[in-house]
């Protein structure tokens, strides 16, 4: 724990040096919620319908849904650009050279940019409740269980990126084919089932539709949890096969790259 | 006039290149027939075109190695001999594909956490801080990744910064920092553990002589005199390979070819080379000594300037026989100004043992 909060401060306190990109990355948060706000409420009487079940307003669903992806965003794609960034320091086997177990230090490099965009994904929610969003604040643990689940499994999917990043020092299309597919066909923007239904089949596959679901009609129709249990599971079960694949992948880029010697490679 | 003949034709006998604790000890650092052989990347174009891989290289071959508690020990050689894999094999960041090595005890494949707790490493790449931390940040970052005891890491980062001469700019960030000061930052990390092995690659590469002497008298006077920390170093350093390190090994192409003091290798590998300052270079006496094995000229003759000459000679075997030669020369009747031994070079010195290399190492 101690060595997570450490370099957890680490990478704050690196990123707090960058000053003005710090500030930027909080003011571009209005240039995300104005237009969001103005198109929802344009586009609510067409989508009030298809959005029935999950929202009664459209813009709340797709707040929730923005918010959410930029969440599994900075989720998948932390340890990768963590991982990246150590290498192109030349930190990364010095990292690893410590008695600190990889699985605490992996942990502790994509921290950071998992809190900072919870931070965001806050700030975003709270513009969004003052523009007349209503959440069911009585939901909220269910909402972080949904929330750290869907963040565990796109962190899992991170993992397998970082593990071709060590093999390969390229994710390749993984992250960008993950996050694609997510937002398009995860419910983020439209419910799914406006989809053709060919294409609902992928939809199915993905934890976010899962996620997304189970969250709005948690947090913005203010059902329980018996109500959301089923997606909730099977977000779980996603949740536990992914990141068995991103621990044994992670673990075996590790052995690669100590028999091949290129942890300190560029 | 003829040499005399009662100068006995010059024996060698190698001295034991000891220098090594006794072999009672527990080896600090064991390393026994330790490989590492690395594929060589194979290019698009070959691949495109089924072309057979180039051989795998090895970079380490079957390295044997016993440092013992608070040695010294310098690892020589070329670029590329493969000093930097052992580090990295050692420090658990490159598996061996085969042979063992142990580090305080603790076996680098099956006890890796132990082994990274034991030892410290100091990469002769700067970059591995992080430049926009400061000194102080960075040191404890990796005083927590180190998991130094939470209480005692403010008073250890002090200490160690202090004793890197970096306590003044302990505040500042890292990538305002000279060369040389990120050495001693690398350093001051490797410290922060008080480390029972600490492994330097090239330390003081960066280093002005000055800083270089004290960081040297501070390894030797704080680290092993008072907390028996065992140093493996790889150097090209005549200093620290000579005065420093209490025994080397001369590394090439990823073999050991020899192991020992450096002063004591300079004795096996040396040839005693002499310089002679002389009026006729080409005076009878000198191919006279040569016949009869007692001397051996050694490259081009020099002018002076002031109607003398100087010449490189080796005269094998006890360093007494050169006052021999020097008789023998007068008595022939040879005008000699001066003899005077040359001292070799740690590149001589690392020439000459791969150029003797059999193929077999010569261990202590």
């Amino acid at each position: 724990m101690r060595e997570c909060l450490a370099l957890v401060r680490a990478s704050w306190q690196t990123e707090s040096s960058y000053r003005l990109n710090m500030a930027l990355s909080l003011v571009s948060l209005a240039l995300v919620v104005v237009p969001l706000y103005f198109v929802s409420n344009a586009l609510q009487p067409l989508m009030a319908s298809s959005i029935a079940q999950q929202s009664r307003e459209y813009f709340a669903f797709t707040l929730i849904g923005a918010l959410t992806f930029a969440l599994v965003s900075a989720s998948i794609s932390a340890l990768p650009s963590a991982l990246g960034a150590a290498i192109g320091r030349g930190t990364l086997e010095a990292f690893l050279a410590t008695p600190t177990h990889p699985a605490v230090l992996f942990t502790g490099l994509s921290a950071y940019t998992v809190l900072w965009a919870l931070v965001r994904g806050s700030v975003l929610l709270l513009a969004g409740v003052v523009l007349g969003v209503h959440v069911a604040w009585g939901n909220a643990l269910t909402g972080a269980l949904i929330v750290g689940l869907l963040l565990i499994a796109y962190g899992a999917v991170g993992l397998v990126g970082s593990s071709l990043l060590l093999c390969f020092r390229t994710t390749g299309p993984l992250l960008s084919g993950a996050l694609t597919v997510s937002a398009f066909l995860g419910g983020v923007y439209y419910p799914t089932h406006v989809i053709p239904s060919w294409l609902q089949e992928i939809s199915k596959v993905l934890p976010l539709t899962y996620g997304l679901r189970a969250l709005r009609q948690s947090a913005l129709r203010g059902d329980d949890f018996a109500a959301v249990s089923g997606d909730v599971a099977i977000l779980s079960l996603q949740t536990a096969l992914l990141l068995l694949i991103g621990t044994v992948s992670i673990a075996a880029a590790l052995r690669h790259a100590r028999r091949t010697g290129t942890l300190s490679h560029y | 006039m003829e040499l005399a003949q009662a100068v006995a034709p010059p024996t060698f006998s190698p001295p034991r290149l000891d220098g090594a604790p006794a072999r009672a000890v527990q080896p600090a650092v064991r390393a026994e027939a330790l490989t590492k052989t690395f594929a060589p990347r194979t290019a698009v174009r070959d691949m495109v075109r089924f072309t057979r891989r180039a051989p795998a290289v090895a970079v380490v071959d079957r390295v044997t190695l016993d440092v013992f508690p608070g040695e010294v020990f310098g690892l020589l050689g070329p670029n590329g001999a493969g000093k930097t894999t052992i580090f990295k094999m050692l420090s658990t960041m490159i598996a061996p594909d085969a042979g063992t090595a142990s580090v305080a005890g603790f076996d680098i494949l099956t006890e890796a956490a132990a082994v990274r707790g034991a030892l410290a490493s100091v990469p002769a790449d700067e970059r591995s801080l992080n430049w926009r931390l400061s000194a102080r940040q960075n040191l404890l970052l990796f005083a927590a990744l180190q998991r130094v005891a939470r209480a005692e890491t403010e008073e250890r980062v002090t200490w160690a910064l202090r004793t890197v001469a970096l306590a003044d700019t302990a505040t500042k960030r890292v990538g305002e920092f000279s060369s040389g000061m990120r050495q001693r930052l690398l350093i001051a990390r490797a410290l922060l553990t008080r480390p029972k092995i600490l492994l330097l690659d090239e330390p003081t590469r960066t280093l002005d002589p000055l800083s270089a002497r004290e960081l040297r008298q501070f390894l030797r006077e704080e680290l092993v005199g008072r907390y028996a920390c065992t140093i493996l170093l790889a150097t090209h350093n005549t200093d620290e390979a000579f005065g420093f390190c209490d025994r080397v090994a001369v590394l090439h192409k990823g073999r050991v070819l020899a192991t020992g003091a450096a002063q004591l290798l300079t004795t096996r590998y040396g040839e005693a080379r002499y310089r002679l300052v002389v009026r006729d270079a080409a005076h009878p006496a000198f191919a006279q000594l040569e016949r009869r094995g007692l001397m051996q000229r050694a490259g081009a003759v020099e002018r002076t300037g002031d109607g003398w000459s100087a010449l490189e000679c080796t005269i094998p075997g006890d360093p007494s026989r050169s006052a021999e030669v020097l008789r023998l020369l007068v008595e022939a009747g040879a005008e000699v100004a001066r003899l005077e031994r040359v001292e070799l070079s740690l590149a001589d010195l690392i020439t000459r043992i791969i150029g003797a290399d059999a193929g077999v190492p010569r261990d202590a």
